[in-house]
């Protein structure tokens, strides 16, 4: 049985401990919680009174009224419930990448899986994990107990990145395994073509599910540090290779690389998703808790 | 194509270095499994029209830039058929200014040894089987060798051993020379190289436009040569020299005083202050004095010497203190003489004082007799009439003066005639006793007789004309050139109120003084041996007050004297001219011996000319000095002398600037090199083609910026 602490250390659990993560939309929980729910039930925080109609819970009766007015009202709550959120880890061969300065990318996604699914289980709600490559390899439902975040940690500790990523195809598959609204946290490098990524990011979130995208990035991916004569090998496809002057063509891939960027957060923006950068040269809590803290403000 | 520095062409294997660093660092590849490969693709595929075919371009490039350099430092010059085996045989016709300017001293030796170094780089440079001919170009210009030749090692040599002591430049029959030998030369790629210091003295005229009509022929043959002028010049300008000695008479008596005027030249920016002037007589110093002469202007100083012993003796003025000594000294010849004896014939005379006809004459000729002083004359007169001429009266006579006489018989007119053309000198005056039918029939004899001209009438002025009078130019004749600069004896102050009209100088006549009414005053005219000499008025003051002038004594004297003395040598010559004396009849037989001035005895040989004039000559006189003459093997024999000068116009160091020797030379059709290295660059771009390096270095120049530029352009894309 895999530990947290095999994935996180103390000091980022200390970190981690007792940071908000809210849903910004109303979620379909099964238990009280602090995320509204939309269905209204008997809850502590009174909506509105409306006529009785037949089928409704005679429990459901406000006898004050039928006792002033002689006429059957029901009482009606706003019901609070936990959260249902859905970690999506890509294990594709692209987050396989070690990068010049020795962090490996997926190790780093790993980690944001994890601190995620820490976090939100601290909180009462309830955590999912589904990992993928061009298909999805594992799907763990949402639960609450203490216990199903171990399974969870289990599942990321046998994770091993490989495989080609086909993260929109995933995704519109995802959407309709995942009936329930809930928070999807998507731990992607999003290595893929941003029209589809974006497609199918709009198509789950019509269902009504909140996305938050975070971006797994190695330093080298962004700055393109190579000097010598290099053959780069698809991490995912070893028969896609280029022999190249990295220098020669370093400028304009930091162009496509902005414009690729500046794609995908306008995408996201679109469709109210949230991108978080991750690079894996920096610290992994302060980029999670710097977003959390944003987050709380807006 | 061909190379000067072929070796370095090895430089272009540096041209592996880019290519090897390229191979080398595609080898060396690192393998990076890359995630955004379609980032990269995409990145490509944009940049897919400059990177690869940039690449590239930046590779052949910088491959180009080795070989581009050693290419330029390899020296390419650009040749068709010259590099193919005996092609590149050149004749080349060198023209050597050996006029003895070029013994002027300057940093690196004399221009001559510079010229003869230069000569010597640019033989090594002609190919096997090359052939040469030399023209030395001071006057006179003759040739190094008879013949051109294939031994260019010798000529070097042989240029050594020839003493540059020529007169000036003769350009003209230089160039004659020049088109004489060209057809003798072996290959059609003939050159003609001309090496001189280019003084104005000697370029002067062709530099101001003037022509050079062999020059020109040469230029205008079918298949000409190439010709280049070749500065090789000392850097000295300051020269001291003696320019000219001027004894005050063609020959003088034992024990009489003779005067030296002598003219020290200062050519250049440098003063010369208390220089030591020597005179010498037959090689001995007589006495010293000192002269200063500022920069760029000449002094003149008169010396004075009597000789105790007749013959030909020389003086030679010296001055010391100069880096060029050829042109320190001068020489003359004076002849010295017990006495020169001349018969005044005088025709019908007057009883008054000085109303002879020959009165002033005797006065003028022997002026130290007619005063009774104690000093020699060296002219003894003797006075007879007109009648009084018989047989033998001539003989022992070098000179004879008809002053005013009427008319001679046939048997005096045919001594007169044998006495000149033996060598006698005749001057015949004119006047009013003359019977001018008979001058005209009998001594001139339409031109065939004794009088130089015909006489065509008199000539006067009338009363309240101003009188004519000498005209005012400057003397050329021997006899008065003493007079261009004798101050206080003016020839112009004579004035003349009759004459008679002296018509048809023709001939070998020549005037020697002529009126301002454009009437000739004296003519004179060889003959034979001998020489007549014609004065258009009257020894006596009767139509002119020439005899009551300070100029007549020393002009009658000279006039004696020239006659008297022309058959002996000149009293100095220019160097390079042949020296001819001529000698008794009875002399053919001996044996004669010349020392030149540097104690060089040869022997000499008697000839006949076809008048039956026995001579000998000796064409050598390249070194200026004494020349001595004497017959061999006769113990206390006469010696004879005479003496060569180099011309003064060589004294003048000022060269031309260069500018205008360059205008000078591209106006003749030659080109013109300042120095070997730029003759050699010039000759090279003509024999083997042009030099290329100058476009290769501009394209590595191109190529360097171009690498630059896509270096840039690929890291920026």
């Amino acid at each position: 049985m895999a530990k947290l602490s095999d994935l996180l250390t103390a000091e980022d659990l200390v970190q981690l401990t007792g940071l908000p993560l809210f849903a910004r939309t109303v979620m379909e929980g099964f238990s009280t919680g602090q995320h509204a729910s939309p269905h209204k039930g008997s809850s502590v925080e009174f909506r509105q009174h409306r006529p009785y109609v037949q089928g409704d819970e005679i429990k459901r009766l406000d006898w004050k009224i039928f006792g002033r007015s002689d006429r059957f009202y029901i009482r009606e709550f706003d019901e609070e419930t936990n959260l249902r959120a859905t970690v999506l880890l890509d294990s594709s061969g692209s987050m396989a990448y070690r990068g010049t300065k020795g962090a490996i990318k997926f190790e780093h996604a790993r980690k944001v899986a994890a601190s995620l699914a820490y976090v939100l289980t601290g909180q009462q709600d309830a955590v999912g994990l589904v990992t993928f490559d061009d298909k999805v390899r594992e799907f763990i439902p949402c639960r609450t107990k203490t216990s199903h975040l171990h399974h969870i940690l289990d599942t990321l500790q046998r994770t091993q990145p490989g495989g080609e990523t086909s993260l929109s195809a995933v995704l519109r598959n995802l959407a309709s395994r995942l009936k329930r609204r809930g928070l999807l946290l998507l731990v992607s490098d999003c290595f893929d073509d941003a029209e589809r990524l974006i497609q199918s990011v709009g198509a789950l979130r019509k269902q009504g599910h909140e996305i938050i995208v975070f971006q797994v990035w190695d330093r080298d991916e962004l700055d393109f540090p190579f000097s010598r004569w290099a053959r780069f090998e698809n991490a995912e496809r070893t028969e896609d290779s280029l022999l190249l002057d990295p220098a020669a063509i370093r400028q304009r891939y930091l162009q496509v690389l902005q414009t690729f960027r500046e794609q995908l957060l306008e995408g996201l923006r679109r469709h109210q998703v949230d991108l978080v950068p991750i690079i894996t040269d920096e610290p992994l809590t302060e980029a999670i808790k710097a977003y959390l803290a944003l987050r709380m403000r807006q | 194509m061909s190379f000067l520095n072929p070796i370095l062409l090895a430089g272009a294997a540096a041209f592996l270095i880019p290519l090897i660093i390229h191979l080398l660092n595609k080898r060396k590849v690192i393998t990076v499994l890359w995630g955004p490969m379609h980032l990269l693709h995409e990145a490509l595929r944009q940049k897919k029209r400059n990177v690869k075919m940039e690449q590239k371009l930046l590779l052949a490039v910088r491959i180009s830039i080795p070989i581009l350099l050693a290419l330029c430092l390899a020296l390419p010059v650009l040749s068709a058929l010259s590099q193919l085996p005996g092609f590149d045989k050149t004749s080349l016709l060198v023209v050597l200014d050996n006029s003895f300017s070029m013994r002027a001293p300057g940093t690196g030796g004399t221009a001559r040894d510079k010229a003869r170094n230069d000569l010597r780089q640019t033989y090594t440079t002609l190919s096997r089987g090359s052939d040469t001919a030399v023209i030395l170009a001071g006057a006179p210009p003759h040739r190094l060798t008879a013949e051109p030749t294939s031994d260019l090692e010798a000529v070097p040599t042989l240029l050594e051993n020839e003493p540059s002591l020529g007169g000036p430049l003769a350009l003209q029959d230089t160039f004659q020379l020049v088109q004489a030998d060209l057809g003798k030369l072996a290959t059609p790629a003939r050159e003609v190289l001309l090496v001189s210091d280019f003084k104005w003295s000697d370029w002067r005229q062709l530099a101001e436009g003037g022509t050079l009509p062999a020059l020109e022929s040469i230029l205008k043959q079918e298949r000409p040569p190439l010709v280049t002028f070749l500065r090789s010049s000392g850097d000295t300008e300051s020269n001291l020299a003696v320019v000219s000695v001027e004894p005050s008479a063609f020959v003088v008596a034992r024990g009489q005083m003779i005067a030296l005027r002598a003219r020290i030249q200062n050519h250049g920016p440098q003063a010369y202050q208390d220089v030591a002037v020597h005179l010498e007589a037959n090689g001995a110093r007589l006495r010293s004095t000192r002269v200063s002469v500022a920069p760029n202007s000449e002094s003149v100083i008169t010396l004075t010497h009597t000789f105790d012993a007749p013959g030909d003796q020389a003086l030679t003025v010296r001055v010391e203190g100069d880096s060029l000594p050829d042109d320190n000294a001068y020489s003359v010849i004076i002849p010295v003489r017990e006495q020169v004896n001349c018969l005044l014939v005088r025709g019908k005379s007057r009883s008054g004082p000085l109303e002879g006809a020959t009165d002033f004459l005797e006065i003028g000729l022997t002026p130290h007799q007619s005063a009774a002083t104690t000093l020699k004359d060296v002219i003894r007169t003797g006075v007879i009439d007109d009648h009084a001429m018989r047989d033998k009266t001539l003989d022992g006579s070098e000179v004879v003066i008809l002053a005013n006489v009427n008319r001679l018989n046939d048997r005096q007119v045919q001594e007169l005639e044998e006495y000149v053309q033996r060598g006698g000198g005749l001057i015949i005056f004119m006047g009013p006793d003359m019977d001018m039918r008979w001058y005209q029939e009998k001594l001139y004899q339409n031109g065939k007789g004794l009088l130089p001209c015909t006489l065509n009438g008199f000539g006067h002025v009338d009363e309240g004309q101003t009188p004519a009078r000498i005209l005012n130019q400057r003397h050329t004749h021997p006899a008065i050139t003493y007079f261009n600069e004798a101050r206080g004896m003016r020839l112009q102050d004579a004035a003349f109120t009759h004459w008679v009209k002296f018509d048809k100088v023709e001939g070998d006549a020549r005037p020697i003084l002529n009126l301002d009414r454009g009437d000739p005053l004296m003519v004179e005219k060889p003959r034979g041996k001998g020489r007549v000499i014609a004065v258009a008025t009257t020894a006596n003051a009767q139509w002119s007050n020439l005899p009551l002038q300070p100029a007549f004594v020393p002009l009658i004297q000279r006039l004696v004297t020239y006659l008297a003395t022309q058959n002996a040598a000149p009293q100095s010559q220019m160097c390079g001219t042949v020296l001819r004396a001529s000698l008794g009849t009875e002399q053919v037989k001996g044996n004669y011996e010349l020392k030149d001035p540097m104690s060089r005895t040869r022997e000499v040989t008697p000839r006949a000319d076809r008048d039956g004039v026995i001579f000998v000559d000796h064409s050598d006189t390249a070194v200026p000095g004494i020349y001595e003459l004497r017959a061999k093997n006769v113990p206390g024999a006469l010696v004879r002398r005479f003496a060569f000068n180099l011309n003064p116009a060589e004294s003048n160091l000022s060269a031309m600037p260069e500018e205008n020797i360059r205008a000078m030379a591209q106006r003749l059709g030659a080109s013109y090199a300042s120095s070997q290295d730029e003759y050699a660059r010039l000759d090279r771009t003509r024999r083997h083609g042009a030099e290329a390096w100058q476009p290769l270095l501009f394209a590595l120049l191109l190529f360097l910026f171009a690498e630059v530029f896509l270096q840039q352009r690929i890291s920026r894309a």
